[in-house]
């Protein structure tokens, strides 16, 4: 039989280090601002039950579950996503608490990802869920919490909304089956417009169909929105771009014109999950979102307790692979002093380096027989004092 | 100016091509004419850079973003699969996927499961799925035609281009599985960050197919 005790499974690593460091700061950095904002923190179990994650839209394809089972037989899952857990127990233990309720949450999620495409099977994820609220100002709270998330890495980021809203509408019209309605969701989604021509005129021809096919190439700045009611004129679509231009136009004046914001009514990832808005942001040199969210008015009924919500994630591994690909590791922190003691002023020498600690230095304590390789392990890893404990507590450089 | 447009070319005939198509857009494209050994090479007055990789491996790039497009057949698309925009239809490179059987064999006829060799199992478990029907599949990396000569397999689900392989060795098409041409991808946060570049390519390419 093989051993596979020196490697660790597809799709994970081990952090060292600087890696840690740099880790802990953006998690750090995302629950200063979460927390800033009067979001709470949850930490919900690593395994859940299957069921959580199979409801009646199932958002998550069985495929991509690490499962396993209990004790007593029971199907479980390694968590893949917060959001449904969170949604379990605001329907249950939450369910008379004082609404909104402001979540924030900093935890991993499992997902099976195909192998040897340089994809993670465990991504930290940081995020926040407001529940209890449809007013637009949650949404804005959502949003410019997720524009001071990329802001706060100092690296160039763009942001983009979109809104379920304007396909339901559209597709509500045709008169397809649901299969041919998931068909047109995917083209749309890859932006496939020969695929998505072929199959809308397949259906025939009227102003449904025109604006489904021109619904991918809305994308951009500002000048959407009016090519967008041109080509859509209907009641319905129009209050949702109203809606969708307002917080567009929030968005520009609370980051200021050197931040690309854009808008893209293609957006049409995970119909059944989102109900009204959609955020996504982008950081310069990485080639997938590393925010992504929306408003989910439908997800916690599905629990039991009819309550909107709004909310985003961030990927915190995709943001740590670009500042490290920028360059920018932090310095490690060093050690001031390492602290040798002669034999038998041992307890002396522990004292002592416990004095300098109180004094905020770094302090080791030498783990040598004779103090020449302590100070040839002093000068390999920079340690610039030399503390030699014989009684009599003396320095050196 | 920007860092240069970063497209990934299937290398061979769709490289090929698509090098023809910029040309004919006005670009100079010397650099890559004359590659040599070379793999990144520039067309400096497109502000584009070429990649010439194997199909799967542009599909792999563009996905990461470390290309910003590429161009990769419809067939490499189907069986890969992956998170990007598929733009433009290229129209080169045109071919299909297509179900062959020795020249005469009955195949639907039966209820025994029947075994189908191809290079692109993903393709071949689609199509016998939508049929709802139960296949076995065997992945071959070489002429798929011996299979069913050999009898390993039923029928063989594979690129058809003329069809003069399969003649020659005693198979037909006995239906069409897909049509397959040569497909522009992007990748999804590349044509939102540099939107106007990327769109005034494909509209300069769209206006030259």
């Amino acid at each position: 039989m093989k051993n596979y005790d020196l490697i660790t499974p597809e799709g994970t690593k081990d952090l060292l280090f600087g890696e840690c460091i740099i880790r802990r700061n953006i998690e750090d950095t995302l629950r200063g601002i979460f927390s800033s904002r009067g979001y709470s923190e949850m930490i919900t179990p690593g395994l859940e039950f299957f069921d959580v994650f199979n409801l009646n839209s199932r958002y998550f394809p069985q495929e991509n579950l690490y499962k396993l089972t209990d004790s007593k037989g029971r199907l479980l899952v390694m968590r893949p996503d917060s959001t449904m857990p969170i949604a379990r127990v605001v329907a249950t233990r939450l369910r008379d608490a004082i609404l909104p309720l402001k979540l924030f949450y900093n935890q991993t999620v499992y997902r099976t990802e195909p192998a040897l495409k340089g994809r993670s099977d465990e991504i930290v994820q940081a995020g926040i869920e407001l529940i209890g609220s449809q007013l637009k100002m949650a949404d804005l709270d959502v949003i410019s919490t997720a524009i001071d998330s990329l802001k706060a890495f100092g690296m160039e980021f763009s942001l983009e909304i979109g809104h379920i809203g304007v396909f339901k509408e559209l597709v509500g019209k045709l008169e397809v089956s649901d299969s041919d309605k998931e068909r047109i969701r995917k083209l749309i989604e890859s932006k496939n417009f020969p695929a998505l021509n072929d199959l809308l005129d397949s259906f025939g021809s009227n102003s449904v169909i025109a604006a489904l096919k021109k619904l991918p190439a809305l994308f951009g700045g500002m000048e959407v929105f009016d090519k967008a009611e041109e080509l859509i004129p209907d009641e319905n679509v129009k209050h949702i771009l109203d809606e969708l231009r307002e917080l567009y136009c929030d968005m520009t004046e609370l980051c200021g014109s050197d931040t690309n914001i854009t808008v893209d009514l293609g957006l049409v990832n995970k119909t059944d999950y989102y109900t009204g808005v959609i955020i996504k942001g982008y950081l310069q040199g990485h080639g997938e979102e590393v925010l992504s969210g929306g408003r989910y008015d439908k997800l916690i009924s599905e629990f039991g307790y009819d309550i909107p919500a709004v909310g985003f994630a961030v990927n915190v591994n995709a943001i740590q692979k670009v500042i490290e690909k920028n360059g920018l590791f932090p310095a490690m922190p060093k050690i001031d002093a390492i602290v040798y003691a002669e034999k038998g002023c041992e307890v002396v020498a522990v004292r002592a380096a416990n004095e300098l600690r109180e004094q905020g230095l770094v302090v080791e304590n030498a783990l040598f027989d004779d103090i020449e390789t302590v100070r040839e392990y002093a000068k390999e890893k920079k340690i610039a004092k030399v503390v030699v404990v014989d009684g009599s507590s003396r320095e050196e450089e | 100016m920007d860092k240069p447009i970063r497209i990934a070319l299937t290398k061979g005939r769709l490289e090929k091509d698509t090098v023809g198509l910029f040309e004919k857009l006005g670009f100079d494209c010397t650099a890559v004419r004359e590659k040599g050994r070379k793999l990144i090479l520039p067309i400096p007055d497109g502000n584009l850079e070429v990649v010439l990789a194997k199909a799967n491996d542009v599909i792999t790039y563009v996905e990461h973003g470390v290309c910003d497009m590429g161009v990769v057949g419809k067939d490499t698309i189907m069986e890969m699969k992956g998170k990007f925009f598929e733009l433009v239809d290229l129209g080169f490179g045109r071919c299909k996927f297509a179900l062959a059987t020795k020249k005469g064999y009955d195949f639907y006829r039966g209820y025994g499961v029947k075994t189908i060799a191809t290079k692109y199992p993903n393709v071949a478990r689609s199509f016998f799925e939508k049929k709802g029907m139960d296949t076995e599949i065997i992945k071959i990396e070489g002429s798929v035609e011996l299979a069913p000569l050999l009898e390993l397999a039923d029928g063989i689900v594979d690129i058809v281009e003329t069809g003069t392989t399969l003649k020659e060795n005693g198979l037909e098409v006995i239906e069409d599985v897909a049509p397959i041409s040569a497909r522009l991808i992007v990748n999804t946060v590349s044509l939102k960050m540099r939107q106007a570049e990327i769109e005034g390519l494909i509209e300069k390419i769209q206006a030259n197919l």
